[in-house]
């Protein structure tokens, strides 16, 4: 890998990032208006259900923001490209497919702490919630774990765009929201009906949003981070596997040239 | 010294044969054009010259390197510009140029870009968005970037497609500058068959995903061994249509002092000749020869290229 290339990559999204309003808007205004709707939300779980619920729900929806820029800054980073007609002049310079994965890591843990510290100045000066209360070593396994699980969906997506084209764009956006319910972000994965269960126990945010809750409570969320750590990485060698399979296949078919129209 | 060999590429898109076991080389400071009608093959033959098209079958060799085994080591030597790819639209041209400078790794990128800015006349537009140039802008800002990494081969598909004959004409004295400076090796796609005999060396047709003819603009346009010849004359028609039978001439006559001939190129001074020794006033002589275009329709169509 050359560190040229990905530094060149990283400017590359900062560029854009920094002509681009629709970016903003969606790493920055929207996951912070989503968290400042919840908080508001448990003020009102304070009085009715007590603290410790309601600061597992803002606590939740905050990291799930991570997940989400995480996943999000892989698909769409791609996609500025491919709107633009300029993927493959990317493709054609000397990068490989590590780097380029790699730079999308970088820039998505990037964003995903800046939105985790920008969302919780919020909560502490607004909602009276502390996110770092839970200790800083849960709070950074949690963010690495839900990092690593946003990248490796956010690969998925990437090569189903690359494979299929502009008409499953949207996935890059929207996708990982069809498996938010079974991820147990604002609520215990028990209250799930079986099948859903079984679904919810084979993700790995599963148990990091497990964790996070035993962490509000003041327990150990130690069994639950072993197991969100090998289902990550488990998920992670899926991930490119699968992707490096659909970006060859996209470049048999011929599909990979046609991606920009 | 060959800089690009293809051996026997061939791909297949399903049952539709888009390249079928093409074989040609690139000699180092040359300039190829790669001709053919619509789905001939040529831009897949681009793509896979790119890599962004895996080939079913055949290899592809960059400086007598493979071009699958050692991809790196083949594209940072080449680049590629097209009039149906950009740059990256919401950024400016001056962060595009420094994001390609360093995918490329280029030393002293930012004397680099100056120096090229510079020369294509772009000082103004640097931090202007790409979005937001004209075409011939875009069109230079293109080729900066194809030049970013000093290549020593150049793919170009179509780089004057959809450019205003004052901005193609500048886009082709450019290249042939370019080329007057240092041995750049150019493959070259186009529809435009003024364009490639002016600045191609030498010429591959390919039809139907193979190559129907390869030669130097000259060598190709000799093929059509037949003339026109537009004669206009003042009076005795009658003469004229006697000497043309007897000749057994294929001829036509539009009016009453016009006449056109088709025949082969070298007996065309006979035919002037043969007229005036038989009292013929000519007022004006037209010689019709066959060019690059009339190859390419030659070849498109199957049949020998017939003038009007």
């Amino acid at each position: 890998m050359s560190l040229n290339r990905i530094k060149a990559l990283l400017l590359h999204e900062i560029f854009i990032t920094r002509h681009s309003f629709e970016v903003i808007n969606d790493i920055l205004f929207y996951p912070l208006f989503t968290v400042v709707v919840f908080g508001f939300m448990t003020l009102y779980l304070v009085g009715t259900t007590g603290k410790i619920i309601a600061n597992e729900v803002l606590a939740g929806m905050i990291f799930w923001q991570v997940v989400n820029i995480a996943q999000y800054s892989v698909g769409v980073g791609c996609l500025w490209d491919v709107w633009s007609r300029n993927l493959t002049n990317m493709f054609i310079s000397p990068i490989n497919i590590k780097e380029y994965l790699f730079s999308f890591a970088i820039s998505g843990t990037i964003k995903a702490l800046i939105i985790l510290i920008l969302a919780s100045i919020l909560s502490i000066f607004v909602f009276q919630f502390n996110i770092f209360s839970m200790g800083l070593t849960n709070t950074f396994l949690i963010f690495i774990n839900l990092v690593f699980f946003g990248f490796s969906f956010g690969v998925v997506m990437l090569g189903l765009i690359i494979r299929f084209g502009t008409k499953v764009a949207a996935f890059a956006w929207g996708f990982i929201n069809v498996f938010q319910p079974f991820m147990a972000v604002i609520y215990p994965a028990s209250i799930l009906p079986q099948p859903f269960r079984g679904i919810a126990y084979l993700l790995a945010p599963t148990y990091v949003f497990e964790a996070m809750r035993k962490n509000l409570k003041g327990q150990s969320g130690a069994t639950e981070f072993i197991y969100a750590a090998i289902l990550n990485i488990i998920f992670l060698i899926g991930a490119i596997i699968f992707f490096r399979f659909m970006f060859n296949k996209s470049k048999q078919s011929g599909a990979f040239a046609r991606l920009e129209g | 010294m060959a800089v690009l060999q293809v051996k026997n590429l061939t791909k297949k898109f399903g049952s539709f044969t888009a390249v079928n076991n093409i074989s040609f080389e690139l000699k180092e400071g040359e300039i190829l054009g790669l001709l053919g009608p619509n789905g001939a093959g040529k831009t897949t033959v681009i793509q896979m010259l790119l890599g962004i098209t895996t080939p079913d079958g055949g290899n592809i060799y960059y400086f007598n390197k493979d071009f699958f085994s050692h991809p790196q080591f083949c594209l940072s030597r080449l680049n590629f510009t097209s009039a149906f790819n950009n740059l990256q639209g919401r950024t400016t041209v001056w962060e595009n140029l420094v994001v390609f400078a360093n995918l490329y790794q280029v030393e002293n990128y930012i004397v680099k870009i100056k120096k090229l800015v510079t020369r294509f006349e772009m000082d103004d537009l640097i931090n202007k968005r790409y979005f937001d140039l004209s075409t011939g802008q875009k069109t230079r800002a293109n080729f900066i970037k194809a030049l970013i990494n000093d290549p020593k081969i150049i793919l170009m598909d179509e780089p004057t497609a959809s450019l205003d004959p004052d901005i193609a004409d500048k886009t082709l004295t450019f290249i042939e500058e370019l080329r007057k400076e240092r041995p750049i090796t150019i493959l070259y796609t186009s529809h435009n068959m003024a364009e490639v005999t002016r600045i191609c060396d030498r010429v591959i047709f390919l039809d139907r995903g193979e190559i129907v003819a390869q030669d130097t603009p000259l060598g190709l346009t000799k093929r059509i061994q037949v003339a026109q010849l537009r004669l206009t004359f003042n009076d005795n028609k009658d003469a004229v249509a006697q000497y043309v039978k007897k000749e057994g001439l294929n001829c036509r006559f539009d009016g009453e002092h016009v006449v056109y001939i088709t025949t082969e190129e070298k007996i065309l001074p006979k035919i002037i000749f043969d007229l005036s020794k038989v009292g013929i006033w000519m007022t004006d002589i037209e010689v019709k020869k066959p060019t690059l275009e009339h190859v390419f329709l030659q070849i498109a169509r199957g049949e020998p290229y017939v003038f009007e």
